[in-house]
């Protein structure tokens, strides 16, 4: 231990430890996923997953990346044993690598400061994720989430109303001669958070046993997020 | 640099001998240039944290504009923490703490100072680029693709001379501090160039990139930034109390044990990867109790529940408090990442609170216990200039702030994932309960930034009185140089 | 370093610290010892014996096929496709493209298409050498028997995983029809006359 040849050697080799297991390892073991068949039952026949980002949700997936959003929100369902994360209607099971095979860079997000986003595609709809970045009071009452405004643009009616202006309550409605339309990066967002389902089964994601507790049924649109 | 100091230099109470001996008269450029730039830039964390927990009040403060909204307030929060300050603060003492033990000079002086001044550089285009959303997404490694060059090369320049440094050393035995530093001066080039490659310039393929981000963040906190906390209390625990360290083997054992397993974990439980990786970071995570452990005994028989001398020596309080931080973040992550306890915290605020203690209770306190020791002798003034009244603030100010901050979040993370458990609790509810203990952190993060400008202004007013020293010797006392 | 550190004046080093020499205490070693001991237990119950396929909840291989729905002919797949991805596609490759010089295509091929299966099963039982024409290409390599690595079930598993998987839609195999074939005693591999031989339903 008195020589800096020693402790580079010893260094070296824990380094190269973690690396092969942690690096090296999963590397060859799910570097190469690739499409794979869902499982179904009966005599449905099985179709080929993940199928990647249309264009609009993939630059979607880009302004969810420049925002910060994995900030607050994550992508990722725990298994029903490690989480109450199915019972909140979050997933129909738990996410696996084959789900992310086409994300680049994989926004899994570290911490919950609003829900699980993985599934919200199929609990969403294109107005509720507008009024939700306009601002998520109109949805959720009580919710954190800050309001993306900026992600609109209000500007004065002429001639006819456009019939994708947002039409808002009194309060946070434009003045009268204005109207609030999402921007294309809010549309994109949006695109981008319908795409987000993961309710095929998998091989290594088979339908999870019913959990013991008494759950909610899963989540609807709205609310009880 | 801090080399000219006479070997006869102690830190107790005999009036120092020529501080300038020998004829040159090194400017400390480069190892204050990386101290100073940290703590600005640990300041300007802090601000962006402040920033972020100000919105937990109202989520419309400062929501108006995309540059100041939550994601990227915390992603350039991250980068500004960890490359802005973690890094540099480590490289600091790390240098510092070479040529000391080695007896030596620095070399490449000038290197380095380009060094401190490129890293600076890099971290100031990353933290812009946070700001104008040009993050990865990845939790503290937020940058792009052009940045991470900047500060593998910025690194190099900086490591090499440290290299250099330590092979020149006078021969004799290595004390453990030297061990620590050299672990981390090799280990983050290794683990920030695989993150570097597989996250950026050549993306592995699915959530394969989620592994490696997750071992880099882990490896760079349990091992790179505990090797550099750890040789600094190392040093100036057992150096300032006047006492050897207790034991060798067991400084040998925690070295190496870190070295191994302190990089296997960071990966939480539920995370769609095979359980074969999940688990083997769970054991992992589990055995650095081994380190733990050897850590405390080995500092309780060296102080022997020796705390009088805590009163006198700044330093001192700052390891003391901020090795107690240090296990206290150890054992909650040692818990943390058990199954039972992960289904409850896990993606919680339990996770930040750890990381927030780890990072500003253990590394930041640590850190300011050094710099208050080495900064006066590269400005070659005495130690006593520094004003005690806000250095004394700056202590209690930083550390009540921590515990406050801490604690308000570890109850708020706690009470978040016990909630969540029943389903029967909508999720906006849960978040909404816990709004108290978290606008408690707010007061928490405030007194950390008050007591971080005290230590500022106290290092601008030692700064002064330093260059007012060098002009006065320089230009004005020449004849008045003792022999 | 002084060997008996605690009486060694400060400055000694001057003024550096110096480190004593204290042994390791046995009960850190046992703790050492004993978290290294569960540790293992650990990674035996919990890694899923470093299949790519486990994840939690699930600790093996066989738990997660036994979670998989069984369907009407669901559970030959499961399985066939174990095998299959475990053994076959190594020269075959994952997705039945095969690989020129190493083995044919198995998607949308005639012989694996072909109704009732005897010919494949065969192949698969005895081995197959010599030349083949599989999708209107000429191969000649050799393929080895695998009567003794695997059951009835298994290849019957299999060859329904292969002619149900990538665009090929044929009816699964039972094992009574491996069983019948795996009676017929055949010395040496097959080859594509012989197989040619044999009728299709």
């Amino acid at each position: 231990m008195n020589s800096g040849a020693t402790l580079f050697l010893g260094l070296f080799v824990s380094m190269a430890c973690s690396f092969l297991a942690f690096v090296l390892g999963p590397q060859l073991q799910i570097g190469n996923l690739a499409q794979t068949d869902t499982v179904v039952t009966g005599d449905a026949s099985p179709q080929t997953y993940p199928i990647g980002q249309p264009g609009d949700a993939h630059q979607g997936a880009e302004i969810y990346r420049a925002n910060g959003c994995t900030a607050c929100h994550t992508q990722m369902v725990r298994p029903w044993s490690l989480g109450p994360d199915i019972q909140h209607g979050w997933g129909v099971r738990r996410s696996v690598a084959e789900d992310y095979l086409f994300e680049q860079p994989v926004l899994l997000g570290t911490q919950r400061i609003g829900p699980d986003l993985a599934n919200f595609g199929r609990r969403s709809d294109l107005n509720g994720i507008l009024f939700r970045l306009y601002d998520p009071r109109l949805i959720t009452p009580r919710s954190l989430m800050p309001s993306y405004r900026f992600l609109f643009e209000q500007h004065a009616i002429q001639g006819a109303a456009s019939p994708d202006a947002l039409v808002l309550p009194a309060q946070i409605a434009p003045p009268a001669g204005y109207e609030v339309l999402a921007r294309p990066q809010a549309r994109a967002l949006a695109a981008y958070l319908l795409s987000l389902r993961q309710d095929v089964y998998l091989f290594e994601a088979p339908p999870p046993p019913a959990p013991k507790t008494n759950a909610v049924p899963a989540a609807t649109n709205s609310t009880a997020k | 640099m801090s080399a000219t100091d006479s070997p006869a230099r102690t830190a107790t109470s005999s009036p120092p001998q020529t501080l300038r001996a020998g004829a040159e008269r090194l400017c400390p450029a480069g190892l204050l240039a990386l101290c100073a730039g940290a703590v600005a830039w640990l300041f300007i964390a802090l601000l962006l944290g402040l920033i972020d927990s100000l919105k937990f009040h109202d989520p419309g403060f400062l929501a108006g504009s995309p540059y100041l909204s939550y994601g990227r307030v915390h992603a350039a929060q991250g980068t500004a923490l960890l490359y802005g300050f973690a890094v540099p603060a480590s490289l600091g003492v790390g240098l510092w703490l070479i040529c000391r033990l080695g007896r030596t000079v620095l070399a490449g002086r000038f290197v380095v100072f380009l060094g401190a001044l490129f890293w600076n550089f890099a971290v100031t285009v990353a933290v812009i680029a946070n700001v104008c959303g040009g993050g990865r997404g990845y939790d503290y490694f937020d940058l792009t693709v052009h940045c991470a060059p900047l500060f593998f090369i910025a690194y190099l320049l900086i490591g090499v001379c440290g290299m250099l440094t330590f092979h020149q050393r006078q021969p004799g035995p290595l004390y453990p501090s030297q061990w620590f530093v050299l672990g981390s001066l090799f280990w983050f080039p290794w683990i920030f160039s695989t993150a570097a490659m597989l996250l950026l310039l050549m993306p592995a393929r699915g959530t394969l990139q989620s592994a490696i981000h997750w071992w880099y963040v882990h490896n760079v906190d349990n091992v790179f930034l505990g090797f550099a906390g750890l040789a600094s209390s190392f040093y100036f625990i057992p150096k300032l109390l006047g006492r050897p360290l207790h034991s060798r083997q067991l400084a040998a054992l925690a070295f190496w044990t870190i070295a191994l397993f302190g990089g296997w974990g960071g990966i939480p439980q539920g995370a769609p990867l095979p359980s074969w990786i999940i688990s083997l970071g769970v054991i992992g995570t589990v055995l650095t109790a081994v380190p733990v452990l050897a850590i405390f005994t080995n500092f309780y028989r060296t102080t022997r529940g020796d705390l009088k001398r805590l009163d006198d020596n700044l330093t001192l309080r700052f390891s003391y408090i901020g090795l107690l931080f240090y296990f206290v973040a150890a054992a909650q992550q040692i818990v943390g990442v058990l199954p039972n306890v992960s289904a409850i915290t896990a993606l919680t605020w339990f996770g930040v609170a750890q990381k927030q203690l780890f990072h500003l209770g253990f590394f930041a306190l640590t850190m300011f216990g050094a710099l208050y020791y080495i900064i006066p002798r590269l400005l070659d003034v005495e130690e006593t200039a520094w004003r005690p009244k806000l250095a004394k603030a700056h202590f209690y100010l930083t550390v009540i702030g921590i515990v406050i901050s801490y604690l308000s979040l570890l109850v708020c993370g706690v009470g978040q994932g016990v909630l969540l458990v029943n389903p029967a609790h909508p999720f906006a509810d849960v978040m909404r309960s816990t709004l108290a203990p978290l606008r408690v952190s707010t007061a928490g993060d405030l007194l950390v930034v008050v007591g971080t400008i005290l230590f500022l202004l106290n290092f601008a007013l030692l700064l002064t009185r330093a260059c007012f020293k060098c002009w006065a010797d320089c230009c004005v006392g020449k004849e008045k140089q003792p022999a | 370093m002084s060997p008996d550190g605690a009486q060694k004046p400060v400055n000694q080093n001057g003024g550096e610290p110096s480190a004593g020499f204290s042994e390791i205490p046995l009960w850190l070693i046992m703790v050492f010892g004993g978290l290294f001991y569960w540790s293992q237990l650990y990674l035996d119950g919990h890694a899923g014996g470093f299949s790519p396929k486990v994840y939690a909840p699930y600790d093996s291989l066989d738990e997660v096929i036994a979670a998989n729905p069984k369907g009407a002919g669901d559970e030959m797949r499961i399985l066939g496709r174990s095998v299959f991805e475990k053994t076959c596609a190594a020269c075959h490759q994952p997705g039945g493209t095969g690989k020129a010089g190493i083995a044919p295509p198995l998607a949308e091929s005639e012989w694996v298409l072909a109704p009732g299966g005897d010919r494949i099963v065969r192949a698969v039982l005895n081995g197959l050498t010599g030349p083949i024409n599989v999708k209107g290409q000429d191969w000649n390599l050799s393929m080895p028997p695998w009567r003794d690595n695997f059951s009835d079930k298994d290849i019957a598993a299999v060859l329904t995983y292969i002619r149900s998987s990538w665009g090929n839609k044929a009816a699964p195999i039972k094992p009574e029809l491996v069983k019948a074939a795996r009676a017929e005693s055949h010395p040496g591999p097959e080859t594509s006359e012989e197989l040619l031989k044999i009728p299709v339903q």
